[in-house]
């Protein structure tokens, strides 16, 4: 399960980080932020499995990509901000 | 039709181009601004394109902005860049492009003059040039009138030295040179995608190293309560929706000179432009041309309007480019501003057959003369 949302402020980034979590084998799926975690408006995603969270943040930082926040979706559908 | 106007826009384009923007036109909305398959194609689209230039510049994706064409690109770099009063420095070939900018910024503009195809010599007059008020130095990599080459990426190491940002116009040199804008120093690289990159027109991209400012503000489909443009690069630049079928030809383009050998099709047309010098000089035409040449020659016949001169061509079914070319500073430096030259610039898909035919016009034509 992709419960780990990395928000990105746009498209490109979220592209860049998509293809550098792909090329290091780790599962991520881009989609547009849901509204409760897109802190300034309109902002991108990368879901990742929660187990492969502390390895889609370091590879996003090596890849330049800057997040603005880490999620963790719950069980009803709400998030926490994760600290990773 | 013979066609030798590639410095204007290229025509001939490999096939997958056109169908890459018919293909978006039918299948791609708008990147960067839902959710559903089609915006999604969309920004797949404009990423792959973005990603290919990235790599064929030696940059990262999101130095890559969509333009319109390299005159929007130089808008913003000198945007950014100048201030009403201050001092820029910039070759005597510059286009209307970068002169018209800087005069309607109020710039103090210092062009460097020198013998075209001496790359030494224009070295040596920036050199001179610089000073402590320097703003910013302006230089194209290739003359669109000329094909003279000057030397960037000596220019963007004495830029650096001297703490002074670097604008370079690759407008006649993308496709055909190797553009490498992190080893000049380069803070900003503006090319068109419709010349040498085989794009359709409308198209056109500036490579940032520096922070821009924007020209154009409104949406990009990010960060959408703040009302001052994104900090971040491409979004900066690419206010409104982006022209996604251009985009979309354009990565076509890229696509297809990134599996070209570079110095082969350069060997090519460096092949072909001595051959139309050569014939041109035996038939008694002026010909501009020297060492380092790329892509274009300026020729004149002699007694000869330049511009009845390639409406005699047109008339033949070849396709040349008369005047001063949107360049009068480059035709002040050579010293044919009264006159202008005819010019003949050439493709990756241009062949010898061409400048056989090219020739064999100008016997027919100069007993016109």
């Amino acid at each position: 399960m992709l419960d780990m949302y990395f928000t990105v402020r746009s498209v490109t980034p979220a592209q860049k980080g998509r293809d550098a979590l792909n090329r290091a084998g780790v599962r991520c799926r881009m989609l547009r932020a849901p509204r409760a975690i897109a802190q300034n408006g309109c902002a991108y995603a990368l879901a990742v499995r929660a187990v492969d969270g502390q390895d889609a943040a370091l590879l996003l930082d090596r890849a330049g990509v800057e997040t603005e926040g880490a999620w963790q979706r719950l069980q009803d559908g709400s998030f926490m901000r994760a600290w990773v | 039709m013979i066609y030798l106007d590639n410095a204007a826009t290229s025509l001939q384009k490999p096939p997958q181009v056109a169908q890459a923007v018919l293909r978006a036109m039918q299948t791609c909305a708008n990147p960067g601004r839902g959710g559903h398959a089609s915006a999604a194609r969309a920004e797949e689209t404009v990423y792959r394109t973005r990603s290919l230039a990235a790599r064929y510049f030696g940059l990262e994706p999101e130095q890559v902005c969509f333009t319109a064409n390299a005159t929007e690109g130089l808008n913003i770099a000198l945007r950014t860049l100048i201030q009403p009063g201050d001092r820029v420095v910039i070759s005597g070939l510059e286009h209307n492009a970068v002169t018209r900018t800087l005069a309607a910024l109020g710039a103090e503009i210092e062009a460097v003059k020198a013998p075209l195809f001496d790359q030494d010599a224009w070295l040596s007059g920036f050199a001179a040039a610089l000073s402590p008020q320097t703003r910013a130095v302006v230089c194209l990599h290739v003359s669109n009138v000329f094909g003279a080459q000057l030397p960037v990426a000596e220019l963007g190491a004495l830029c650096d030295a001297q703490g002074v940002p670097f604008v370079v116009d690759a407008s006649q040199s993308a496709g055909l040179l190797p553009v490498r804008p992190s080893d000049w120093n380069a803070a900003f690289t503006a090319m068109p995608g419709h010349k040498g990159l085989l794009g359709p027109q409308g198209t056109g991209l500036l490579l940032c190293r520096t922070q821009p400012a924007p020209i154009r503000y409104g949406g990009t489909g990010s960060r959408s309560r703040d009302q001052t443009m994104p900090e971040d690069l491409p979004d900066r630049l690419e206010a409104g929706t982006l022209n996604v079928p251009g985009i979309a030809g354009l990565g076509a383009g890229l696509a297809f000179l990134g599996a070209q050998d570079p110095a082969g099709l350069l060997g090519r047309e460096r092949e072909l432009l001595r051959y139309a010098r050569a014939g041109l000089e035996q038939l008694g035409a002026r010909v501009w041309s020297g060492p380092g040449q790329v892509g274009v020659l300026s020729f004149q016949l002699p007694g000869k309007d330049c511009e009845e001169t390639a409406a005699a061509y047109a008339d033949r079914g070849i396709a040349l480019r008369a005047g001063l070319h949107c360049a009068p500073l480059a035709h002040q430096t050579a010293g044919t501003l009264t006159e202008g030259t005819v010019r003949l610039s050439l493709s990756v898909f241009s062949q010898q057959s061409d400048i056989t035919a090219f020739l064999n016009a100008t016997k027919r034509i100069l007993p016109l003369a």
